[in-house]
């Protein structure tokens, strides 16, 4: 696609270089360049633009994109800033941006900006889903990592999964994959990055799900400052419709900060014949002070024998939360697919395991579709 | 360690359910039984599982001898804070995890250290239970720890890269690998991961391989007692003692020796 660009820049000499950098992108060309906003508004129409690059940093432009809307319907609106904020970047969402990216941009930003932003609205409706366990071992990473591939099959959205086990992080394992980037790198630079420039950090598993992976080594867990840890979660909103987030087991200040980022909360436990159901109960007493607890909280059992819906119920009444689902126990499949980083959603959809974790995702998608 | 200080055995893992809880206990049992004066520790702050194995309601616990060693160190006695646990004819004391989860999150790591300083020095041996995390009061508890038992199971490859990194991390830390004991729990369960492959990939042979026996391991915990005590024929309960053999024997110099001149194993283990 060839992208028509009406730039709007206060700064002349920032006008100057991201005219440049527009003219040298492939597949962009420059239709108009103006200083202010107003001008824009009332010229713009006659060189038919169809992406509009516009200067956030000016409180009257914003003020403004409401009425770009009106006059440029279905053209996308992506502000430009000098610094990302997640404050900010929901504000302009509301007003009516598609995105957001910092300027000054490369080429490769740019087009990088586009692809993310110009599909779809950024960040509007994100669901941010905290998965976290009381003790680990409980098939946490394995639901995360197939629920992802379901969530994205069944919706089309892009699923993004942050593996934030930060001394033990196993979804790199799970997909086979040998980042370049992880969370690490995320968190130590999330000040300087914006939605577009934190993008490439995550790897893509597919074309519609990728991965911030977890640390390379237990010590540099402590790498990971929790304030800059949530200023990446809320970064990532605006890239992906689902954001889901593998957490170490227990509480700690990272478990704590992503469970209260998130839309909804879902606790894990296997059922190894030991006190999982006490500690499970231990563990969602910390989230009853929550006043939105019925709908933000939710439980799912794994290695679940029978695994059926009285189970389901049963297990509902004991817990005394919402049981979001049931998985079985299934160690060769997920064992076989683990060893192969490989997942289950791909080797054996017809699974009784992936039955359940598919019947998750649609439990997800109809709690979206209610809010 | 100084003089007069018992001997401190911690159980680690980079993993929940292997098996921690139910060795820890276990081991605790058997010195017990051999007639050690023996203190079972609950370090698993949050979700820890000791007094729900050993079915035990402690009115006091760590978050207690915490709070009171910190004010006032000197005149500390932590004898209080423990609770005993007899099954048959042996008895063993329990230090209790933190009852409330707020408690376990405001533990403060030097008391615990102190705590467990002053334990050891009432105690032949202190077993301790640990969560699975290179956290700022493991690592201070590892620093006082004699042996650190380091178990494993073999069940898919993420765990292995998980004992690869922790064992990678324990020795990066200083332990060196006299001080750490790999021991195998579940030996002989059905994976697909051969033991020599998983040998190969830690660059260490296994100290201690203790056999599957899933089943009794899980009735004993339904029984509320170590299996060692309830199920003491078993296969997997010898293997138990065969582990706190070679700890209790660690003087019996002839015997080592004639490990090592066997060229086994063993001898590899202490290169």
């Amino acid at each position: 696609m060839q992208y028509r660009v009406l730039l709007i820049e206060g700064n002349r000499m920032m006008l100057e270089r991201l005219t440049a950098v527009i003219r040298d992108t492939k597949d962009f060309e420059l239709a108009g360049r103006y200083q202010k906003a107003g001008d824009a508004l009332k010229q713009g129409g006659v060189f038919h633009p169809n992406l509009i690059l516009l200067d956030a940093e000016v409180e009257s432009n914003v003020a403004l994109i409401p009425e770009f809307g009106k006059a440029f319907p279905s053209v996308p609106v992506l502000c430009m800033n000098t610094r990302w904020n997640a404050e900010n970047a929901s504000h302009l969402v509301q007003a009516g941006a598609q995105g957001y990216l910092l300027k000054p941009f490369t080429r490769i930003e740019l087009k990088e900006a586009v692809d993310t932003f110009a599909k779809g609205n950024m960040g509007a409706s994100s669901c941010l889903i905290a998965f976290f366990s009381p003790k680990g071992k409980s098939g946490k990473t394995t639901l995360i990592a197939n629920l992802a591939l379901s969530l994205a099959a069944k919706t089309g959205d892009s699923v993004g999964i942050i593996d934030a086990d930060l001394q033990f992080s196993d979804m790199s394992v799970f997909f086979n994959l040998a980042p370049q980037s992880t969370i690490v790198e995320a968190v130590r630079d999330v000040h300087f990055l914006s939605p577009v420039t934190l993008k490439p950090y995550y790897m893509p598993v597919t074309d519609r799900v990728s991965v911030l992976c977890g640390t390379k080594k237990p010590e540099y867990a402590e790498m990971v400052e929790t304030k800059k840890f949530a200023d990446v979660l809320a970064m990532s909103r605006n890239l992906f419709r689902y954001l889901l987030v593998d957490l170490p087991p227990g509480f700690g200040p990272i478990s704590i900060a992503a469970a209260e980022s998130s839309d909804m909360t879902i606790l894990t436990a296997s059922l190894n014949g030991g006190f999982e159901m006490l500690q499970m109960k231990r563990a969602l007493e910390i989230f009853h002070d929550w006043d939105d607890f019925d709908e933000r909280v939710r439980a799912v059992f794994t290695r679940v024998s029978p695994c059926n819906e009285e189970t389901r119920q049963q297990l509902e009444q004991i817990v005394g939360c919402r049981v979001a689902g049931i998985v079985p126990n299934e160690y060769k499949l997920v064992s076989e697919a683990a060893d192969n980083g490989r997942m289950a959603h791909d080797i054996s959809p017809d699974s009784p395991l992936m039955h359940s974790i598919n019947t998750i995702a649609d439990r997800i998608i109809s709690s979206q579709k209610a809010v | 360690m100084e003089s007069g200080s018992g001997v401190i055995i911690t159980v680690f893992s980079t993993a929940s359910a292997v098996g921690k809880t139910f060795l820890a206990t276990n081991l605790a049992a058997v010195l017990g039984s051999a007639g050690y004066r023996v203190c079972l520790m609950d370090l698993d702050l949050q979700f820890g599982d000791v007094c729900n194995y050993l079915a035990i309601n402690p009115e006091k616990t760590l978050f207690e001898a915490q709070r009171d060693v910190a004010n006032d160190a000197e005149g500390f006695d932590p004898l209080p804070y423990l609770v005993d646990y007899q099954c048959k004819d042996t008895s063993i004391t329990v230090m209790a995890a933190p009852k409330l989860l707020e408690e376990a999150y405001n533990v403060d790591t030097d008391a615990v250290v102190e705590v467990t300083r002053k334990l050891a020095k009432e105690f032949d041996y202190i077993v301790v239970d640990m969560a699975p995390a290179f956290s700022e009061l493991n690592l201070a508890i590892l620093d006082i720890t004699t042996i650190v038992t380091f178990v494993g199971i073999v069940d898919f490859i993420p765990t292995i890269k998980n004992m690869k990194s922790g064992w990678d991390t324990l020795k990066m830390i200083g332990y060196d690998g006299n001080r750490i004991r790999f021991v195998l729990n579940r030996g002989g369960s059905q994976t697909r991961i051969g033991l020599d492959e998983v040998e190969q990939i830690l660059g260490s042979p296994f100290y201690h391989i203790l056999p599957n026996d899933f089943h009794m391991a899980q009735q004993s915990i339904k029984e509320a007692g170590p299996l060692v005590l309830l199920h003491p024929d078993t296969e997997l309960a010898e293997g138990i003692r065969e582990l706190t053999a070679k700890y209790t024997n660690r003087d019996s110099l002839n015997n080592t020796q004639e490990r090592e001149s066997s060229g086994g194993w063993l001898s590899r283990l202490f290169e």
